[in-house]
């Protein structure tokens, strides 16, 4: 301790008095209040009564006495008045004094410090969790963007298997196809589906020594269900396989196939079919159709001649009945038998063919040096703008 | 009438002095300032047939540099152990708090607060350290000073706890 003359001491105290506005309150043992004096209004505490229970008084005195340790100091109290004190608590000879100093000045600058300290670090502290968090967001996003390009990759080798089996497939189709014929009668066609596979598939055969049978098949629809319904049609055809039938009658061929083929049965399909038995001898040609386009007969002079015909798709009605219809081959003529998506080609305007223009194009003669069914197919290309056509393509020509 | 000292503590910014704004005067404010020192607060509460006033001890928070002064929990019967959810490092700073008082005034009955509840979809603290913890003992509570869900309720059921 500072060992001063008592008048120095005497002028500090005065000096603390009257700049840290001293305020004393001295309790006793019964924690009574007992004395109180100095500056006790600037601190809001001039009510006080001597002789009654000091923490009743004073609030923050509630549990600090007995004093556990002396001196004891709690450092910037807010007070009633809203000024802040240091509170020094020393226990002397079975009282305890509280002593209050105002220290509002230097609470105010360590507030403003200590605000502004605080709000740099919550700023940090927020900066580091936002970053913590983008770091996670983003090591989410490279497994997921992981985990894309293993699927990609899968989706790709399953779409390279797919694609495999397709074209095997779009092989099997045409594997079944007739090859052309030239004599007795030329038979040529072209069979291009608008996708891997088509739902269009044809056959012509000799059911006798005398007798020719040509088919043609559309199943609605493409893809693999249409191929695989428009191949096991025409596998039926070929062989035949329709029980008491007569083959040479193509009316009671189409309502036996029809019986067979109804669609509740077959994944929904349905099918246009033409069918057609020419007797060479004769000349003569029994036809009938299951919705399918008229076939159209050509003449050596160039008139083109529609072959009417009527009937139900296959695969609609079981009670659906074929009438066949029959017509003389004059020779030499030409036989066209085709599907609809032959003629029903978009223009690049928009607009659609008909069946009355395709059948002024088959009626052209041919030129020399170029199959006429080649020309017929460029002339499709040509018209729709896109040597990828939207419909399958597939045309029969018979030549007598 | 009985008086009751109760002390709040936790790490800086995790809303004590709201949680006291919000019990003692039912207001909140989004402005964030900060406490030096220590305020006092007085709030009476029935309890049963009784009332009680506890006084509240708002304690400035913990930061790196300066620690809570533990000895100003001489005398209190309580104490709310307060944590921002958003921050997990503030539950270290309560754990470290706890310890202490423990230590050094000897065993003071508490509640936890998980405060801030209103942004609880902002929460980082880990469940299996809270399960953790409430199987040492603690007694954890959801709060939010700014919608005031939890706080009246932990107030009252602290008050309960210390009645005679």
């Amino acid at each position: 301790m500072l060992d001063l003359p008592t008048r120095i001491s005497d002028s500090l105290l005065e000096l603390i008095h009257a700049q840290r506005f001293l305020a004393h309150l001295v309790i006793d043992d019964s924690q009574q209040l007992t004395q109180a004096g100095g500056h006790l209004a600037h601190y809001g505490l001039d009510d006080l009564q001597a002789g009654c229970l000091a923490s009743d008084q004073i609030p923050f005195l509630e549990g600090l006495l007995p004093l556990a340790e002396t001196p004891f100091l709690i450092r910037s109290m807010e007070m009633p008045s809203g000024r802040v004190a240091d509170i020094h608590f020393f226990a002397d000879d079975g009282t305890v004094w509280v002593l209050l100093l105002d220290v509002t000045a230097e609470y105010e600058e360590a507030r403003l410090v200590q605000q502004k300290a605080y709000d740099m670090t919550l700023l940090s502290q927020r900066e580091a969790r936002l970053i913590a968090q983008l770091e996670s967001a983003n090591q989410e996003l490279t497994r997921a963007h992981g985990e894309l390009a293993a699927s990609r990759e899968a989706l790709l080798r399953t779409h390279d298997r797919l694609q495999q089996e397709l074209r095997d497939a779009e092989r099997y189709v045409r594997a079944v196809l007739p090859a052309p014929l030239a004599e007795p009668m030329a038979v040529d066609w072209r069979f291009v589906p608008s996708t891997e596979l088509g739902g269009d598939s044809f056959g012509y055969h000799w059911i006798d020594a005398e007798h020719f049978a040509l088919y043609l098949i559309d199943v609605c629809g493409h893809g693999v269900g249409a191929a695989l319904l428009s191949v096991a049609v025409g596998n039926t055809l070929r062989s035949e396989a329709l029980p008491r039938t007569d083959f040479l009658n193509p009316g009671e061929v189409l309502t036996a196939l029809n019986q067979a083929y109804q669609m509740e049965r077959h994944g929904e399909l349905f099918s246009t079919v033409w069918y057609g038995v020419y007797h060479r001898a004769s000349g003569r040609l029994r036809y009938a159709s299951a919705g399918h386009p008229p076939a159209l007969l050509v003449s050596g002079s160039g008139e083109a001649q529609p072959l009417p015909s009527s009937g139900p798709c296959i695969g609609i009605s079981p009670a659906a009945r074929y009438q066949e219809q029959q017509c003389s081959l004059p020779s030499p003529a030409r036989l066209f038998v085709f599907s609809d998506g032959a003629y029903e080609i978009h223009r690049p305007d928009g607009s659609l063919l008909d069946y009355s223009d395709f059948s002024e194009i088959l009626a052209l003669p041919g030129r020399d040096g170029q199959s006429e069914l080649d020309r017929l197919l460029e002339w499709a290309r040509e018209t729709h703008g896109d040597s990828v056509l939207e419909d399958d393509f597939t045309i029969v020509r018979m030549t007598v | 009438m009985l008086q009751k000292k109760i002390c709040l503590l936790g790490a800086f910014g995790v809303g004590k002095t709201s949680l006291v704004r919000r019990f003692v005067d039912t207001i909140f404010s989004d402005a964030y300032l900060t406490t030096v020192g220590v305020k006092i607060d007085k709030k009476t509460l029935a309890i049963g047939s009784e009332q009680m006033a506890l006084i509240l001890w708002d304690i400035a928070g913990e930061d790196a540099v300066s620690a809570v002064r533990v000895s100003y929990l001489r005398g209190a019967a309580g104490y709310l152990l307060v944590i921002d959810g958003t921050r997990p490092e503030t539950l270290d700073t309560a754990v470290s708090i706890q310890a202490r008082v423990d230590a050094e005034v000897g065993s003071v009955p508490f509640v936890a607060l998980l405060n801030k509840a209103d942004l609880e979809e902002d929460w980082t603290l880990a469940p299996e350290r809270i399960a953790a913890l409430e199987a040492a003992g603690w007694n954890f509570r959801r709060t939010s000073a700014k919608t005031g869900v939890g706080v009246e309720e932990t107030f009252q059921e602290l008050a309960a706890r210390l009645a005679p």
